[in-house]
């Protein structure tokens, strides 16, 4: 599991300053991974499954309507990024928002995964974004 | 009907979500997982064969020694440290120091049982108030002469008991009865403390002192005649802290910790110091902390550096930083660490780049550099080729002093001792060879 995050999110690099190394891999990055799984995941089933299916909501199903999940998702994937370095208390460095800006596209890239796997199972939305 | 199959569909992926966030790693978790930093170091060390047994890092519990016996010389050529008081109360620093040091043992709770004894041409057994009376007021009747080796033959033969040492204070001008024993000063001396072998653990700590002198001066070349109404010069007198290694180094360590004193110590060994790479002190180039678990910030310690690039133009630079406080002075003294400390390693071009103490900057910082007395920094400009041992290691050197206080021809006083290094030499060769105070075993890696 650490493994597969560290090869994910050094792609765009190996981690700055040197020293942090160690955090970053064994602790910012599977924790951002989760994290940004999870939220992905989640945010598809609130608007595949709870609102398109469970409430019926009849008018939030547009391919705009996914889009504002998909922008929210990138929004809080950067905001946790930045959460976890602190918290972890990581030096300041630039580094720390060229990796809130990766986890964000990512964010985006599992949100899309889980949105073809999902949509199938929402009656309103099923054909959402195409 | 239809709510419960959305329920059931529904189900799977609230369970998934559930079980993704426990997996998240938090620092205490790491922690669980660490704590075995270290072990691959230790194993690198131990797998070299040229490593004496160093002493573990965990001090031994300050357990009080079991008997100190003070031994003062009282022979005539001590009259003059101990003249009686002059009219104007002036004494000598001989006095003032001796009366302090038998007070600081009579008084230490480090010791169970207080012998002093005055050492005429053998020891009697004296109270310390007598003791301390006689380095006050004047030694009452001089005995003739003691010879050193004599003395130090009585010593090892009658008090050298585990959990005892002995203090000898004497000038130890040592005047052999001809002129032919001087070239066997040496032997003569390892002879008296070694006389069977059966001390392994002897050591001997010697403490060089100054004082002015006020009397009869008898220099060791009986030839030259002795010089009254001696001195202008100061002249020098020893503590030596004769006893087996770890009853020498306690007694070191609680009641001779005058760091004006010249000091030279023989077959004492010390636990390692607490050291530890420091990761965000000067450091420079890019390398991290390559232990298990590096990633939990408040570990002791940290032995193994990661190198991910190096190059000429961008070296890599880390600090180890050391705590010596348990060493005697004479090995935190910074010349001397900056002469002595070396890096030894394979495969590697790893060098000290220089060492420095602890400055009011680094005590009161929030960082782990706080916790450390000196810094060594370390160079190296080419990524080791795999996982290399890197041994930080302090050279036993016979400090400068000995020779500097060493004369062939004692005729005119002087701040100086006759045969000073032979005397030294003696106690080199009765003691175990000690060729390093400590080694620190690092491992410098790739990054993985």
């Amino acid at each position: 599991m650490k493994a597969f995050f560290r090869f994910l999110y050094e792609i765009i690099g190996n981690p700055q300053p040197p020293a942090d190394t160690p955090v970053y891999r064994d602790v910012v990055f599977p924790n951002i991974g989760l994290l940004n799984i999870g939220l992905s995941l989640g945010l598809a089933v609130i608007f595949y499954l709870l609102i398109n299916r469970a409430m019926g909501v009849a008018t939030f199903n547009k391919g705009r309507h996914w889009g504002l999940f998909l922008g929210l998702n990138a929004l809080l994937a950067f905001g946790i990024t930045i959460w976890q370095a602190h918290a972890q208390q990581v030096a300041d460095h630039s580094y720390i928002y060229w990796l809130a800006t990766w986890n964000a596209i990512l964010s985006l890239a599992w949100f899309f995964i889980f949105s073809l796997l999902l949509r199938k199972a929402s009656t309103n939305a099923s054909t959402t974004p195409f | 009907m239809r709510n419960s199959t959305l329920i059931s569909r529904l189900l799977p992926a609230l369970g998934l979500s559930l079980l993704l966030l426990p997996g998240c790693y938090s620092r205490s978790d790491i922690k669980e997982e660490g704590g075995k930093a270290g072990t691959m170091t230790d194993a690198v060390i131990s797998d070299n064969p040229e490593t004496p047994t160093v002493a573990p890092e965990a001090a031994a519990t300050a357990q009080p020694l079991q008997r100190v016996n003070v031994l003062l010389e009282v022979s005539g050529s001590m009259e003059g440290f101990m003249p009686k008081t002059a009219a104007d109360g002036q004494n000598t620093q001989f006095q003032q120091r001796v009366a302090q040091f038998l007070s600081e043992v009579n008084r230490t709770p480090m010791v169970r049982q207080k012998s002093f004894f005055l050492l005429k041409e053998k020891p009697y057994t004296e109270s310390y108030g007598t003791l301390s009376g006689t380095v006050r007021g004047g030694i009452r009747q001089p005995a003739k002469s003691t010879e050193v080796p004599a003395v130090l033959d009585t010593l090892m033969t009658r008090y050298y008991q585990p959990g005892t040492v002995n203090v000898l204070i004497s000038d130890f001008i040592y005047s052999p009865k001809n002129a032919g024993a001087i070239p066997y000063i040496k032997t003569d001396i390892t002879d008296a403390l070694q006389r069977n072998g059966a001390q392994s653990d002897l050591a001997v700590s010697v403490y060089g002192f100054t004082s002015d002198f006020r009397g009869t001066y008898y220099p060791a070349l009986v030839a030259a005649g002795k010089k009254t109404n001696c001195c202008d010069t100061e002249i020098p007198y020893y503590y030596w802290v004769i006893g087996p290694s770890d009853a020498v180094r306690q007694f070191d360590a609680a009641l001779l910790t005058d760091e004006t004193a010249r000091q030279a110590h023989f077959g004492v060994t010390y636990p390692r110091p607490a050291y530890s790479v420091l990761d965000k002190f000067e450091n420079k180039g890019s390398w991290y902390y390559g232990d298990d678990g590096a990633s939990k910030r408040n570990a002791d310690a940290y032995r193994v550096v990661a190198v991910s690039e190096a190059s000429a133009q961008q070296p890599v630079e880390f600090v180890v930083g050391l705590n010596l406080q348990n060493l005697p002075a004479q090995y935190r003294e910074l010349a001397y660490l900056q002469q002595n400390l070396q890096v030894q390693t394979v495969d590697t071009d790893a060098k000290l780049a220089g060492v420095t103490a602890a400055t009011a900057q680094t005590k009161g910082s929030s960082g782990p550099q706080s916790r450390f007395t000196h810094f060594a920094k370390i160079r190296l400009t080419k990524v080791p080729p795999a996982s290399r041992p890197l041994v930080l290691k302090l050279q036993n050197q016979r400090p400068a002093w000995v020779s500097q206080w060493t004369t062939k021809n004692d005729a005119t006083p002087a701040a100086k001792t006759f045969a000073l290094s032979s005397l030294l030499d003696g106690i080199q060769a009765s003691v175990q060879a000690q060729p390093t105070i400590f080694e620190l075993p690092l491992t410098l890696q790739p990054a993985k």
